[in-house]
């Protein structure tokens, strides 16, 4: 059995991110190409390419997503958000054709989180993006399971390879079921202790309980 | 769940001792035991059994499942469906380990009851994989599984249930407003 000495708050994959997960942490600071709509006064500092004062109106720039996020309004625009290619047209053509050949973890490593994240900003493409993610995560799904429920005592660096985040960490638990019944089978299954509880919890004395 | 924890489980079914002692009957919580006569078959939980077997006290009658023809009827039949077939015995994974590594010497065949047993239990995993991959691509929302054991529903738990778990918030996505994701946790 795998213990941890704290408990990963696991990330929260949909539109919602979990505040203390650490996936969705990094995730957050994945880069998003943008544009500038207005003109940012003074903080011209922040984009290198120029040596202008102001970041001016319609620069392109890439931002991290919690910043586009923060920044990002529907009724002002501030800035717009254009999408990252592996969630355009082209891309969702790829993954609709064969999910499994795409390298997930090169072209994402949080394809799923991003691509969720990314239906914040208002694009028309928003149904189509959410379809194809879920699409890709079915698809690849079945190749997941396999290589997690089979792949025993080996070295698991080569199919955990081309794997997004998400997929890794769903790899873990199915590794972990197969290991723990492998080695029950082999007879190196632990011994079952007694809950810490009920160890310390002492018997009940009939004097504590009538004064 | 830890194997472990479901082979202690497993440990509660009933078999049947021939002992070599004798011994008035015995009063536990679970149930009253005996009396032991040396020479009649008396019924006693796995446990015990393995305990008095490691002692040399008995001799264990293995369960009217555990015969070759019998399991090869079930493996013949297992591969035949392409649903689960009813299993002889909801531990029957379980109680073949522990009776076969401690009491192999009571049971006839007892390594071709091992393979037997064995390719059952392959035969029924893949199912379950392959059921899980349909359920999966079309993107059910329930379904029904029926004569599945604990060992054989805890081997792929945690992954299944991460997985739909993924797969619901992802899905959530297609209906932009509905706060998604947030009403479901399993464990």
């Amino acid at each position: 059995m795998e213990t941890h000495s704290y408990f990963p708050v696991p990330p929260g994959v949909g539109m919602e991110e979990n505040f203390l997960s650490l996936d969705d942490i990094l995730l957050s600071h994945e880069r998003l190409p943008s544009r500038t709509e207005c003109t940012f006064p003074r903080l011209g500092f922040l984009e290198k390419s120029s040596d202008s004062r102001d970041i001016q109106e319609g620069t392109k720039m890439e931002m991290p997503l919690f910043l586009a996020k923060g920044l990002y309004e529907r009724k002002r625009r501030v800035v717009s958000v254009e999408l990252p290619k592996v969630y355009k047209e082209g891309w969702r053509t790829v993954f609709n054709a064969d999910p499994t050949v795409v390298d997930l973890h090169k072209m994402g490593p949080y394809y799923y989180g991003l691509g969720s994240q990314l239906l914040h900003f208002d694009s028309p493409e928003n149904p189509e993006i959410a379809q194809a993610v879920l699409q890709t995560f079915i698809g690849r799904f079945r190749r997941t399971m396999d290589s997690s429920q089979n792949a025993y005592n080996e070295d698991t660096s080569a199919l955990v390879e081309r794997l997004d985040y998400l997929e890794r960490a769903l790899f873990r638990a199915g590794q972990s079921g197969l290991n723990s019944f492998q080695n029950w089978e082999r007879g190196r299954a632990s011994t079952i202790t007694a809950s810490s509880l009920v160890l310390n919890y002492r018997k009940r004395k009939i004097t504590d309980l009538q004064p | 769940m830890d194997p472990s924890e479901v082979e202690f489980l497993a440990e509660k079914e009933v078999v049947k001792i021939i002992p070599n002692f004798s011994l008035d009957k015995i009063y536990l919580i679970g149930g009253d035991l005996g009396p032991f006569n040396p020479g009649l078959p008396v019924d006693v939980p796995v446990w015990l059994a393995l305990n008095l077997k490691q002692r040399q006290k008995c001799r264990i009658v293995p369960p009217e499942w555990m015969d070759v023809e019998k399991l090869e009827e079930i493996r013949e039949l297992e591969r035949k469906e392409d649903t689960f077939t009813p299993v002889p015995s909801p531990y029957y994974m379980e109680l073949t380990k522990l009776l076969l590594n401690h009491a192999s010497d009571n049971i006839p065949k007892a390594d071709e009851i091992r393979t037997l047993v064995k390719d059952i239990w392959d035969t029924r995993i893949a199912k379950l994989r392959l059921s899980a991959d349909s359920f999966i691509s079309q993107q059910e929302a329930h379904a029904k599984l029926d004569n599945l054991t604990l060992m054989e529903i805890n081997t792929t738990r945690s992954f299944l249930l991460d997985t739909l778990n993924c797969m619901y918030k992802l899905r959530s996505n297609l209906q932009p407003g509905a706060s998604g994701g947030k009403a479901q946790d399993h464990h």
